[in-house]
């Protein structure tokens, strides 16, 4: 079943335009990364689904057209972006019962279970908490509404290690499940690629690539080879060369094999610099 | 319903600390006026002939003008802080990046915007009408020690008082809440600079060329005028003094003037929820 389907999505600021003629079905029960360089549409498509920006083509969350600023949507699909977005003037208790009373979708007992293994001090003012306490409260707010859809936008951005690793956990731990999906926009893929099951590449407003990640990890493999025999690597017409120290990769289709080379499988990073090309900044 | 229950509730804590200034305000004006004469009656600096009241003017007017007065202070400070609350109703939430937050949340926009709107308003009137109701209190046992007291033109002149500031506090409140949905930061001043540029640019054509074009500064400022009636008090005797202010409630309520105030703040939120909902959230 498709939980999200996007046809012929454009979106343009001014001149420029952020996504264009993107079309794109999200399927039920998978971990979606969205991949892309800075400014290459992710954050616009993520806001075209929830209906804050306005859009040209057609969206539909479970059969439900999405329009501008339609608040039903947010019945269906939660939203995580930057964990600064937090009102800061409420403190932690009254932004939990501000959360609990608006969504009738509230799992008290979800809160509860994440509040009693938090640490979070109820009367304290969100502003004067760490970013690492807003993000386990944004996560208890967010977690406990029971919707099918969950789109995470760069969430970790500015977190320590052990907050990023907690909240990929808690998320699995609490949420997921083979009904719903979960969509992650990052630029730390590679702390995410253990728990996607997809991915979209996103470039210049257009989907590059849309695809189960084992499956397209085993299109390719990443061949290794001291840094003299680098011109037999060339040869083989790779989508990628990068050096490491006294070696030379690449990848290359699945099926090709050379005498003495080490194989692995492809990184999801290696794989979206392939396709997409190095950093525009 | 409940949920709108709940938006007021967070607009309440979120604006607590403005609505409540005018307490605080007050409770040193009060602090200020107990203490100086505490120390001009040891510095034996009291007038004798403080509470001589003019001879031609009928007692219950004094105490109707007295009454009428009492709004006075907490009038201009609930409409001064309605400005202050109201002009960042619509855009402090992007000022301070937690707009993506309650957009999230699965409420309608109207909805959102009536509960500032309404806090904004029905707050500072409520302040307002608790300061009065103190002062009232305070300035009718001094009338009544030295004084007659008569409670109907006692009540009725802090009454229609605070009725005139809360009309002017309901078109000052929703032109700011407007102009809030419009601009970022400074909404009332940059709204206000848009129709007096306007107002003389009108006045200009209008002068130059003939025409009748209508100067909106002159329009929401007849809006805004506060007509409590009270000048005609002087000269009359007892009994017309009564029958003045029980009729200055047709000029200050049951007029038409009432209904286009009412009319234009409804088309003010309107607007201002029209616009607000058309902004995108990037």
């Amino acid at each position: 079943m498709e939980l999200i389907e996007v046809r012929n999505l454009t979106k343009k600021y001014g001149s420029l335009k952020a996504l264009d003629k993107v079309d794109m079905n999200i399927p039920e029960g998978r971990i979606i990364g969205l991949l892309g360089k800075n400014g290459a549409g992710k954050s616009t498509l993520m806001r075209c689904i929830l209906g804050f920006l306005k859009f040209d083509g057609e969206i539909d969350i479970m059969g439900e057209r999405v329009d501008h600023h339609k608040e039903s949507i947010h019945n269906l699909i939660a939203f995580i972006p930057d964990v600064s977005s937090l009102d800061d003037r409420l403190t932690v208790q009254q932004t939990i019962d501000y959360v609990a009373s608006l969504n009738e979708s509230w799992n008290a007992v979800t809160a509860g279970r994440l509040l009693s293994r938090s640490d979070l001090p109820l009367n304290q003012k969100v502003g004067n908490l760490s970013k690492g306490m807003k993000t386990k409260l944004y996560l208890l707010i967010t977690l406990s509404i029971n919707v099918k859809i969950l789109l995470l936008d760069e969430p970790t951005l500015g977190l320590d290690i052990v907050f990023r690793k907690e909240f990929f956990n808690t998320i699995i731990g609490e949420y997921f499940d083979e009904t719903k999906t979960i969509i992650i926009s990052t630029h730390q893929v590679e702390e995410v690629e253990q728990i996607l099951q997809d991915i979209i590449f996103i470039d210049e407003g257009k989907i590059i690539l849309q695809e189960d990640i084992a499956e397209l990890k085993n299109q390719y493999s990443l061949i290794s080879v001291p840094t003299d025999r680098k011109e037999e690597l060339e040869k083989l017409n790779p989508i990628l060369i990068t050096h490491t120290l006294g070696k030379v990769n690449a990848i290359v289709g699945s099926d090709v094999k050379i005498e003495g080379a080490e194989y692995s499988r492809p990184s999801l990073s290696d794989l979206f610099v392939a396709k997409v090309g190095g950093s525009n900044e | 319903m409940n949920k709108f229950k709940t938006l007021i509730r967070k607009d309440w804590i979120i604006s607590k600390k403005t609505l409540l200034m005018p307490f605080w305000i007050t409770a040193g004006f009060y602090l200020l006026i107990i203490l100086g004469t505490v120390i001009a009656y040891y510095k034996g600096d009291v007038q004798g002939n403080l509470f001589d009241f003019p001879t031609d003017i009928p007692i219950n007017a004094i105490s109707y003008i007295a009454n009428l007065s009492v709004v006075g202070l907490p009038g201009l400070m609930s409409i001064i802080f309605t400005i202050m609350l109201m002009q960042g109703a619509l855009n402090e939430d992007i000022r301070r990046n937690c707009e993506l937050f309650h957009r999230s949340q699965p409420v309608s926009i109207w909805l959102r915007t009536g509960s500032k709107f309404y806090v904004g308003l029905l707050g500072n009137w409520i302040v307002l009408f608790l300061i009065t109701l103190f002062t009232f209190i305070v300035i009718n046992i001094i009338l009544a020690i030295i004084h007659q007291f008569n409670f109907y033109v006692a009540i009725s002149g802090m009454l229609q008082a605070l009725t005139a500031f809360i009309k002017t506090g309901l078109i000052v409140g929703s032109f700011t809440f407007f102009c809030s949905a419009i601009f970022k930061d400074k909404a009332f001043l940059k709204g206000l600079s848009i129709i007096v540029a306007v107002h003389f640019l009108f006045l200009i054509f209008n002068s130059l060329f003939g025409w009748k074009l209508p100067l909106p500064l002159t329009y929401l400022l007849k809006l805004v005028t506060i007509d409590t009636g009270q000048r005609i008090l002087v000269g009359i005797d007892e009994f017309e003094a009564l029958n003045l202010i029980k009729n200055a409630w047709n000029s200050i309520l049951f007029n038409w003037k009432t209904l286009y105030q009412v009319l234009f703040s409804g088309a003010l939120f309107a607007g201002a929820t029209l616009i607000y909902k058309n902004k995108e959230i990037k």
